[in-house]
């Protein structure tokens, strides 16, 4: 085996590095002896390194699994770019693509290559590997196969035992940056088999550590309205929702501050510009959810804002990890309403649908085998809640996945245990303790690094004094007038959109006058739909129309169209001829319903919504529609299911075009 | 055991060796030396050569096969995670049966399961024959299915058209336990393990295959797997056999190897190879599974089970 010298020569010529750092090159003359590790290090630390410079060194290839196909490609140029030849297979490259990395790596071109977990659900896969000459395997935030962990996935669940499956004598590296001594032990002990644990010190000291308490989600708008141009460079805003990705994106727009909203509901074309767009400072902000960032390895993200608490300090830790990975100081703030807890905390209550609901899936699969869609339609549960019970009951060994050719289908395990419901509530109470951590750091008056540290199992001695426990200012808000005035008009000025577009359609999208869940709007809506509260009061008529005025004061309606009711009565009509004559444009109530529907939201799932009124609408006298352009009122904007369809069938009739106003739109977990 | 399966693939399918160098390998590290599988493998190279006298070209055999080892480990990872099980030969779970039939010389190293794999180690009988069966040759099976669904026999059948379908089909309509022995590698049994998923599920059919899991269905395998039908049963049941394939090479290899091969009487007008076989040694019985008088009197043994029956 080589010494040290002999590899940092060579490493110097390969990788155009003078030298390894200690713990570095333990790992990697324990990797080259074939020995397993497990490295945690922090972000920036090298850990990447670890594996591919014995990857070089070997004879074969090298296998990493990697969760993420951005941090993929970002290694895969870095290594080309070197003279390595790295490839990454994944679902985004076209399957020519992918098959032809396949071909090459079984040729033995390859010296890396990178795939996510679920290729091992892929059959060809599958069989390429028993063609390929494979010298290591890596698993790439590791953390991601414990569930103690801050981001457990099953697929990881399945490398863990691809990994017990290899050959005693083939190296084996598993990486992360964010492990508790929990997640730690977890990982030793599910990879077992001697696999050596190799923990630096989590000290990022280039980091300057602020907590802001505020009392109101205004008060963090106007802060940041106010102060966000004056920090240097380019950073992130987190948000812990997604709306709030749209609320302040909008809010920046209307302060003319350069920034853009991100977040996993964005179709992945829309993910690669921005993240292109990240890397080349495109913005002086992207407001996103968590969805953004992980594996991005931009080296100059100057802050990183949380505009909300994440579920644990382990979270906080991985999401602050990004900024500053060049060394130089960059800000981390974090925002706290003591309001704030309510969000992670439900989602921590909410995180597994009801106990029936895991059983009606138990007793459905028992008696056939099913794929996730047909599962649905059978179980009429919402998709997140049918991956929620799937993997909890793959998890505890009630159903499997197997695949039927390339579908992929549920079974049940033959004499299984029965559900645990006290794993659940276990794992509950161990993600509201995390959540304390993060209060706890909030609280804090010892220096802020040294707690997440000493959290984080790193008991390393260290200075600190990056934070404003110590050495910084501690940051309050103040606000003047004028930012509370200037706040009002933009919330009298921007309105939620709603997305109804698509190939073939007329209907463009429109706007709601408000969300569901803002001030007394979905109160109103609720009484009158369901208490008897008569028709929809002039409140909402006024926020309607002031919508209207604001949006498409210029745009020429010839007809108002009205979405007809299942269960409402005549809430709807009667408020569309109000805004009719209010607006002074022609309506028709010609739109009827030719077959019996269900109320949508006793649907969980957009399959059903869509069975459920698919070509239920007709128009009497359809020619009479023919170029015209058509102002389409409801209600309530939830899937937007009914009122796509409504578009789809009016584009038929050759209208012009379909404009949708609405007057709430919900957003995920409001209650109608 | 889980651990070791991508080294019981390897060494199951090493090409060329054949089931009965490949068990002899396994009797010597398992029954000699009393180590295991992976033990086996990381052993260095000369003690293959001196303390298990391996020839030169099984060494590189072997060191070949190590290094497929990573390979293999994919392929037992899916297959394990999917609910297959592997079962070597060193298992009590292996059939005691198959191994006695057919000994360390054709014994597969390791059996590809799913299900209820205790159906393995019960009391059972095959049900063979063409598969463009004629009416009486399915009423025959479907008679023996009913037969055994009293004696609480499994029914081990090949999941081809015709009589094996039959017998497949009436087990389950009696709940009998059965097993099907595919041709073709586990992996690949798609469409029909939709269909027969219920049975599975409620632990009353057991799926197996002695192939590499990945393997498409090819007629050599089809040929390949009819020993281990027979192989798998106590008696076999022969509903209609011609004078060539499957069921017939079959049936003439049990007859050598002095297994008890039931065949049903054919009625004149049937053209098939049936009484042949009686004339070649199988005991004739009639549609009903019932041995002819004749014969009764022939063999007491015979007659006492009759009775104990009724």
């Amino acid at each position: 085996m080589m010494n040290r010298i002999e590899a940092e020569d060579r490493l110097l010529k390969t990788f155009k590095i003078p030298n390894f750092y200690d713990e570095q090159w333990i790992t990697i003359s324990k990797i080259l002896n074939g020995e397993k590790v497990l490295l945690i290090e922090k972000t920036g630390f090298g850990k990447s390194l670890c594996f591919q410079f014995p990857a070089t060194v070997f004879d074969g290839l090298t296998i990493v699994f990697s969760p993420l196909i951005s941090l993929m490609r970002d290694q895969v140029k870095k290594l080309n770019s070197l003279g390595i030849n790295a490839k990454c297979i994944n679902s985004e490259q076209t399957i020519e693509e992918n098959n032809q990395i396949i071909n090459e790596a079984i040729n033995g071109n390859l010296k890396i290559l990178y795939i996510a977990p679920e290729r091992q659900e892929n059959s060809e896969w599958l069989e390429s590997t028993l063609k390929m000459k494979i010298a290591m395997v890596v698993v790439d935030e590791a953390h991601c196969i414990s569930v103690w962990g801050h981001d457990f996935r099953p697929s990881f669940k399945r490398i863990i035992n691809l990994v017990k499956l290899l050959p005693k004598g083939l190296p084996i590296l598993a990486t992360t940056a964010t492990a508790t001594k929990r997640v730690e032990n977890d990982i030793i002990e599910q990879i077992g088999d001697n696999i050596i644990s190799i923990r630096g010190n989590l000290m990022r000291d280039n980091f300057k550590l602020f907590v802001i308490k505020v009392s109101s989600e205004d008060e963090k708008m106007m802060w940041l309205g106010r102060h966000i141009n004056s920090f240097p460079g380019n950073g992130v805003i987190y948000t812990g929702t997604r709306v709030n990705t749209e609320v302040y994106a909008n809010w920046f727009e209307y302060l003319g501050i350069s920034s853009t909203s991100y977040n996993a509901g964005l179709d992945s074309e829309s993910r690669v510009e921005i993240e292109n767009g990240l890397m080349n400072n495109r913005w002086k902000c992207i407001i996103s959810t968590n969805a953004l960032g992980m594996g991005i390895d931009k080296p100059d993200i100057r802050f990183v804002i949380h505009t909300q608490i994440p579920q644990s300090l382990i979270h906080y830790y991985q999401e602050i990890g990004r900024a500053g990975r060049d060394g130089e100081t960059s800000y981390v703030i974090l925002f706290y309403n003591p309001k704030d807890k309510s969000l992670p905390q439900a989602f921590i209550e909410g995180a597994r649908p009801s106990i029936n609901k895991y059983e009606k899936v138990i007793s459905t699969i028992k008696k056939e085998l099913l794929g996730e869609r047909e599962l649905m339609k059978a179980t009429n549960l919402k998709l997140n809640q049918v991956r929620v019970i799937k993997s909890d009951l793959i998890e505890q060994g009630i159903i499997r996945e197997v695949l039927l050719g390339r579908s992929k289908k549920y079974e049940f395990i033959p004499k299984s245990k029965k559900l645990d419901n006290d794993a659940f509530e276990k794992l509950k109470e161990s993600k509201l303790k995390d959540l304390q951590s993060m209060i706890d750091y909030v609280e804090a008056e010892s220096p802020r690094m040294k707690f997440i540290c000493d959290y984080l199992g790193d008991n390393s001695k260290q200075e600190y004094i990056n934070c404003d426990n110590t050495s910084e200012k501690k940051i309050n808000v103040k606000i003047k007038p004028e930012w509370e005035e200037k706040l009002k008009d933009f919330r009298e000025d921007k309105f939620p959109i709603l997305e109804v577009e698509s190939k073939g359609s007329k209907i463009v999208n429109g706007i709601a006058s408000s969300f569901y869940g803002v001030s007394d709007v979905g109160k109103l809506i609720y009484s009158s739909k369901y208490e008897n509260g008569g028709d929809y009061p002039e409140t909402l008529l006024n926020l309607f129309v002031k919508a209207y005025s604001k949006n498409y004061k210029y745009e020429n309606f010839d007809v108002i169209i009205h979405i007809p009711p299942s269960i409402s009565g005549n809430l709807v009509r009667h408020f569309a001829s109000k805004v009719s004559k209010k607006l002074k444009i022609p309506i028709s109530h010609d739109l009827i319903k030719i077959r019996e529907t269900r109320q949508q939201k006793e649907f969980e799932n957009n399959y059903l919504k869509a069975e459920n009124i698919s070509d239920a609408f007709e128009f009497k006298n359809p020619t009479r529609l023919k170029n015209k352009n058509i102002l389409l009122i409801d209600d309530v904007f939830d899937s937007g299911v009914t009122i796509k369809e409504v578009g789809k069938y009016l584009s038929k009739l050759g209208v012009s075009k379909i404009t949708p106003l609405v007057i709430a739109k919900t957003v995920g977990g409001d209650v109608l | 055991m889980i651990n070791e399966a991508s080294y019981w693939i390897t060494l199951a399918h090493l090409p060329d060796w054949g089931n009965s160098k490949i068990n002899n390998l396994i009797i010597k590290f398992h029954h000699n030396y009393q180590i295991s599988i992976d033990e086996f493998f990381n052993l260095d190279e000369q003690v293959w050569r001196k303390e298990y006298e391996l020839e030169e070209k099984q060494i590189i055999d072997l060191k070949k096969a190590k290094s497929e080892i990573t390979n293999n480990s994919f392929i037992a990872e899916s297959l394990l995670n999917q609910g297959f099980e592997i079962i070597p030969i060193t298992l009590p779970e292996y059939s005691q049966t198959l191994k006695s039939n057919l000994k360390s010389k054709y014994s597969p190293p390791i059996l590809y399961i799913k299900g209820n794999k205790s159906i393995l180690n019960e009391e059972s009988i095959a049900i063979v024959g063409s598969r463009d069966a004629s009416k009486n040759a399915l009423l025959f099976t479907d008679n023996i299915a009913k037969k055994a669904s009293i004696e609480s026999k499994t029914i081990v059948s090949g999941f081809a058209k015709g009589v094996d379908k039959k017998a497949l089909d009436s087990a389950i309509s009696y709940h009998c336990n059965s097993v099907i022995v595919l041709p073709q590698g586990i992996m690949t049994f798609t469409s029909g393990y939709k269909d027969y998923y219920k049975q599975v599920v409620d632990g009353e059919l057991l799926i197996l295959s002695t192939f590499f899991p990945k393997l498409p269905w090819k007629v050599e395998l089809a040929m390949a797997r009819n020993p281990i039908i027979y192989g798998l049963a106590d008696e076999i049941y022969v509903a209609e056999s011609s004078e060539k394939g499957g069921t017939w090479s079959g049936v003439i290899d049990g007859l050598k190897k002095n297994r008890r091969v039931f065949v049903r009487i054919p009625e004149a007008n049937e053209k098939n190879a049936n009484n042949i076989l009686i004339e070649k040694g199988a005991i004739p019985v009639d549609i009903n599974g019932i041995e002819t008088q004749a014969n009764l009197k022939l063999d007491d043994d015979n007659s006492n089970i009759q009775t104990s029956i009724f």
